[in-house]
């Protein structure tokens, strides 16, 4: 019946043939162009889960930002950093208090009752929403910077960088501190990344060092990587690649100009106004411990770790106890940190010890300067300072990991010292959420993320150019592996046998574990960059 | 984790399929490049996101990615409102649940189905109390106070909402997860869908928004009685008969609305005893265990019930159900024959609440659709609504029943279920907007047949749930869900490529609309598309209406109204299109019809050279 009216039909038809308009053929693709899943398609997963913990548990810091949303939005920059209504004070560089005034602007259109400095504690549904989605939001940068990174990497490595790019993006550390603990990491290191990305190509060097100079001012937390960008710009841009002795009289200029340009811009209104003290004081709280509260997982952990064995065998040992040390370290007092048998450390230990390891780096970023050996001396300095530094946060990990990300599959070396690095840098994430809801989110989208791309890495890593030295692998394997029983504990079977008793231990064990894990691959790590 | 389970396969057959280096269903998935066979870009990103664990990818590695995934994204939606939250005296199903298990724990068995009716009565299966009960004592570990009897009535602690969604993703995990993925591997086998695809589909299938929005966000156990279903399914796909009629008692001993499945679960086990040949012994052993099943089931209730007539003197307080009592029967709780009457027929009268009238609230039914332009109210003396019901319903799963029974092929039970399903949601008695779900999961589960992931199955299975899911919306919002309904909606449409996020089911680019064209094999006829489309705009358009414009005065309700009464009409046409292609495939009218030839040369175009693109699969 249909085939008979269609017949009938088509007596009546235009009998001229169409010619489909094909579409042009694409210019031939090159090998590895189109990498499934896209950044994109990434994005718009994730940030649907992002949208979906809004509700989820934050820190303090989303009030300490919505303070300084106030803060800005309200008073002259001249009181910006003389503000003390609420205990949070402004202690971002002038940089980021830019970025956060910018910010009050869509915020006071939302909820004008959020600029305003006296309402501490403000957290309605709207400010929430927000600022969360300022933290969504500005993230895109990454992306960005993702995506450049993927673009100008060869061809031959798009696969590998693809993945490098999709860790970076789904990094677990971003999403538990950004997402859930709040604060704005995703866009910073999406300018720290983009920055990095444009040191890759000669023409864009001296757009990465302003860039870097920019990130200076948005946070000073990056200044443990400038030795690095110094000694690279320094090498690469101002001074002749054939001859050191030789300065590129023009580069200096327009580097130096630049640099002094961006300072002078963030800084030199307080530095007419005369409150660079103010600033100093504010931006370098010298007066807060060695170790933070809850220990961030580094030498000084370990170091105290060792300090708690020997109070407990010094009588053996007949070492010297100071006992009002004893109960210091902890007890969680943010503070002087004191040590009860083995020496004190100073301010001035830490910056000798970590501007010591980070020298080993430069060193060899000198004597041959290239992109990788850049990356892997920025990923070093962060180790150093991360490692040694004078009141470590345990959120500065991401200053180790997310550099090291980029090199974490070029060959199987690295990706050996990476793998403990993943695993300890990400479990000593885990005290910043205690509430009992969020604990399944960071641990499934933990351990989903180092399946994923622990299993990516091991089958896109190329087996090393130079002999591989196995030191640790055999250790790494039983280092993950013990993150289980030690997560076990902690989360679960700690209460069960001691209750509210000795909270103090569950810490204890997690960040002397994670210490240990970014102690063996900050070694590893320095075996295959110096080798 | 493949090679026990398949080692009576003959191994000609492994090594065809191992020389093929494309499954069947790849087509479906990805998009070769005409020039270059070896480019291909996927159809639609789930498979974007799925592409990199083609091939060599073990299933070990797999599947707990997808199950982690699967649920954090549960357990976010679970971080937003709960129905009833903040809303005295009566909360919500939040409250319902929770109450169930403090009664359930405290008081003694007989008394369940009794306890203060008008609070939150007991009125579900006895599987529900049971896990009610487990849940109940796992949670007094906790906290003593969250099941406090009577003192606990509305108690709101964070630390109990953590308990108690921990409870439903448990519960999930235990039975629905297993299930779903025993079940595509029966059903993949034996409709010959490729590894990956089967994969996409369980990816599909698990982020499915109905389910995620219900059962994690308003709260409920929906997917223990869909797995258990799910389960009954897989049971008959491995020809384990017994075992689906266990499965299903399970499936009814949770929550009665499994009766929706019932027809044809029945059909066919009753069709697979009669043919090829009759045969008694199966039939008899399929009513022994289902009976056997039933007494397992209400064996607890009723032992426990039998040991309390004898310990307890005097249980005076135990009224024998309104039905019974118009009819003067009393019943003496001490004499355990007439207490083992009892308990039955209040459970009867809990679950089955004919009382309450013909639909509650707004649902996307037939009848509801009906009131709204015709008031049923005056039909009340000349028809006997529940009789005219009763009537309709069995009309619309008639149809399915008999093909069942006539064809007892496995391949047709998942058009069979969802039909009878929409015609149980669309005439049946006391439908809620929730047992939309019912109908939804034979429905998506149809994504890991082998057209699944094909354009046509894709837009009518995603249009299905996005009205099914939409219709849920008022409920939704009043939980304050309305954000997690947004993003899981939208994120579901979008990995599957549908509308709103992408016309890429409807449409090719690279096969214009050229007149007397040959339709592809899996393209939708116009009428589909414009059916789609509309719904579509009209159902964002509601959404712009609901979120900015105040209804009308005189009629506050008109969203809501409207929202079901575009709903019905649509859900009508998905009970059309599972009933045709449940005709279409059983066979039935082959003899009628003959395959266009326009589609066989589509079929030979889209058959490429195997060897030319080894390797990209």
């Amino acid at each position: 019946m249909a085939s008979a009216v269609s017949a009938s039909l088509s007596q009546f038809r235009d009998r001229t043939p169409i010619i489909p308009n094909r579409p042009k053929p694409r210019a031939a693709r090159e090998p590895g162009s189109d990498q499934w899943p896209s950044l994109l398609q990434t994005t718009i997963v994730a940030t649907a889960l992002k949208i979906l913990l809004f509700p989820a548990y934050k820190s303090t810091d989303f009030e300490v930002h919505r303070n300084w949303l106030a803060i800005t939005h309200s008073l002259p920059v001249k009181r910006w950093y003389y503000e003390a209504t609420s205990e949070w004070t402004l202690d971002y560089p002038p940089g980021f208090a830019v970025f956060e005034w910018l910010l009050s602007y869509p915020a006071s259109w939302i909820d004008q009752a959020m600029v305003r400095i006296e309402n501490l504690n403000y957290d309605l549904w709207a400010t929430v929403c927000f600022q969360r989605s300022s933290v969504i939001l500005t993230e895109l940068l990454l992306v960005y910077a993702l995506h450049r990174y993927t673009k100008t990497s060869p061809p031959s490595t798009r696969r590998q960088t693809h993945v490098v790019a999709l860790s970076i993006l789904l990094s677990p550390g971003l999403l538990i501190i950004d997402h859930i603990h709040f604060q704005y990491n995703g866009f910073l290191y999406g300018v720290l990344l983009l920055s990095i990305v444009l040191a890759r190509n000669e023409a864009t060097v001296l757009y990465s060092g302003i860039l870097f100079a920019v990130l200076l001012c948005l946070k000073h937390i990056y200044l443990y990587l400038a030795p690095a960008y110094f000694v690279y710009l320094l090498r690469v841009y101002c001074l002749d690649p054939k001859n050191v002795f030789r300065p590129r009289i023009l580069n200096v200029f327009k580097l130096g100009t630049s640099i002094i340009g961006v300072f002078g811009v963030v800084f030199g209104p307080f530095a007419v106004w005369g409150q660079l003290d103010q600033l100093k004081t504010r931006l370098f709280p010298f007066a807060r411990g060695l170790c933070h509260a809850y220990w961030a997982p580094n030498v000084w952990a370990i170091y105290s770790f060792l300090d708690r064995i020997l109070i407990v065998a010094a009588p053996y040992l007949r070492l010297d106890v100071d006992y009002d040390a004893v109960n210091s370290v902890t007890r969680g007092l943010v503070g002087d940190t004191s040590f009860a048998v083995l020496p004190g450390i100073t301010a001035q230990q830490c910056f000798g010890l970590t501007l010591a390891f980070q020298l080993v780096a430069l060193t060899k970023l000198w004597l041959a300067p290239s992109w990788d050996a850049f990356v892997g001396a920025i990923t070093l300095c962060g180790y150093a300072s991360f490692l040694f530094g004078w009141h470590v946060h345990e959120k500065a990990i991401l200053l180790v990991i997310i550099p090291f990300s980029l090199l974490a599959v070029k060959d199987r070396s690295y990706l050996a010292s990476f793998r403990p690095l993943a695993v300890a840098g990400h479990v000593s994430l885990f005290p910043l959420l205690f509430t009992a809801a969020e604990f399944p989110i960071k641990v499934a989208y933990t351990v989903a993320w180092l399946i994923m791309f622990l299993y990516a890495f091991d089958r896109l890593a190329p087996a090393p150019a130079r002999r591989r030295v196995f030191l640790l692998d055999r250790f790494a394997l039983l280092y993950i592996a013990v993150s289980v029983p030690l997560m076990i504990y902690c989360s679960l079977l700690h209460s069960i046998v001691f209750g509210e008793k000795y909270e103090f231990l569950p810490l204890m064990f997690i960040s002397t574990y994670s210490a240990v894990g970014v102690l063996g691959s900050w070694l590893g790590f320095m075996v295959c960059y110096l080798s | 984790m493949s090679s026990p389970s398949h080692s009576h396969r003959p191994r000609k057959k492994r090594k065809l399929a191992a020389a093929l280096t494309r499954s069947p269903t790849t087509l479906d998935l990805v998009k070769f490049d005409t020039e270059d066979n070896n480019a291909a870009t996927p159809e639609f990103p789930l498979v974007a996101f799925l592409w990199p664990a083609r091939g060599t990818t073990s299933q070990w590695i797999l599947l707990p990615l997808i199950l982690m995934t699967a649920a954090i994204f549960r357990w976010s939606v679970g971080l937003w409102g709960y129905s009833g939250f903040q809303q005295s005296p009566m909360h919500g199903d939040f409250e319902a649940q929770r109450h169930w298990m403090e009664i359930s724990i405290n008081l003694p068995i007989s008394r369940w189905y009794f306890y203060d009716l008008q609070y939150w009565g007991l009125d579900y299966p006895p599987l529900t109390a049971y896990h009610s009960w487990l849940c109940g004592k796992v949670g007094s570990l906790f906290a003593r106070g969250w099941f406090a009897l009577d003192q606990s009535r509305g108690l709101e602690d964070p630390a109990l909402k953590v308990f108690m969604r921990s409870t439903v993703i448990i519960s999930e995990y235990l039975v629905y997860v297993p299930a779903l993925i025993i079940f595509l591997r029966h059903y993949s086998r034996a409709e010959g869908t490729g590894t990956t695809s089967s994969s996409i589909a369980l990816v599909a299938i698990l982020m499915q928004p109905a389910t995620i929005l219900i059962d994690h966000g308003h709260f409920q156990y929906n997917a223990v009685m869909l797995g258990f279903v799910i389960a009954t399914l897989s049971s008959m796909y491995s020809g384990r008969l017994l075992w689906s009629c266990v499965f299903f008692v399970a499936a009814l001993g949770f929550k009665q609305m499994a009766l929706y499945y019932s027809p044809i679960v029945f059909a066919y086990l009753l069709g697979s005893c009669l043919s090829p040949r009759v045969r008694f012994g199966r039939l008899l052993s399929v009513a022994t265990v289902t009976v056997l099943a039933f007494a397992v089931l209400l064996g607890p209730l009723l032992i426990g019930s039998v040991f309390d007539s004898y310990t307890t003197p005097q249980l005076s307080d135990l009224p024998p159900p309104p039905f019974l009592a118009e009819r003067n029967i009393r019943l003496d709780p001490n004499s355990p024959a007439e207490m083992v009457v009892l308990q039955i027929s209040q459970a009867v009268h809990r679950m089955f609440p004919f009382a309450r009238g013909l639909f509650e609230d707004k649902v996307a039914n037939f009848w509801c659709f009906t009131n709204t332009f015709y008031k049923l109210r005056k039909l009340q003396g000349i028809i006997d609504l529940p009789r005219l019901s009763a009537v309709l319903t069995l009309a619309s799963i008639l149809g399915p029943m008999l093909i069942i029974v006539a064809v007892p092929k496995r391949a047709l039970l998942l058009y069979a279920l969802a039909t009878s399903a929409w015609g149980f949601f669309l005439f049946s008695f006391q439908v809620h907007e929730k047992s939309v779900l019912l109908p939804l999961l034979p429905m998506t589960l149809l994504l890991g047949s082998r057209p699944g992931l094909s354009k046509e199955y894709r837009a009518w299975i995603g249009w299905a749930n996005t009205v099914g899911v939409w219709t849920m919306f008022p409920l939704l919002k009043r939980d304050g869900l309305q954000t997690p309904y947004f993003v899981v909606t939208l994120l579901w449409c979008y990995l599957l490529g549908l509308p709103p996020t992408s016309t890429n089911a409807y449409h090719d680019p690279e096969h214009e609309n050229i007149p007397g064209r040959p339709l592809a094999p899996d393209e939708l006829r116009t009428p589909t598309k414009i059916l789609h489309f509309q719904t579509y705009v009209v159902m964002a358009f509601w959404h712009l209406l609901a979120a900015f414009a105040a209804p009308p005065e005189d009629k506050p309700d008109l969203w809501v109204l409207s929202n079901a009464c575009i709903g019905a009409p649509c859900f009508g046409v998905c009970y059309l299109w599972c009933f045709w292609k449940l005709v279409s495939e059983s066979g039935l009218l082959d003899d009628y019809s003959s395959t266009s030839k326009g589609e066989e040369g589509w079929r030979i175009a889209m058959d490429r050279p195997s060897d030319s693109d080894k390797g990209v699969i």
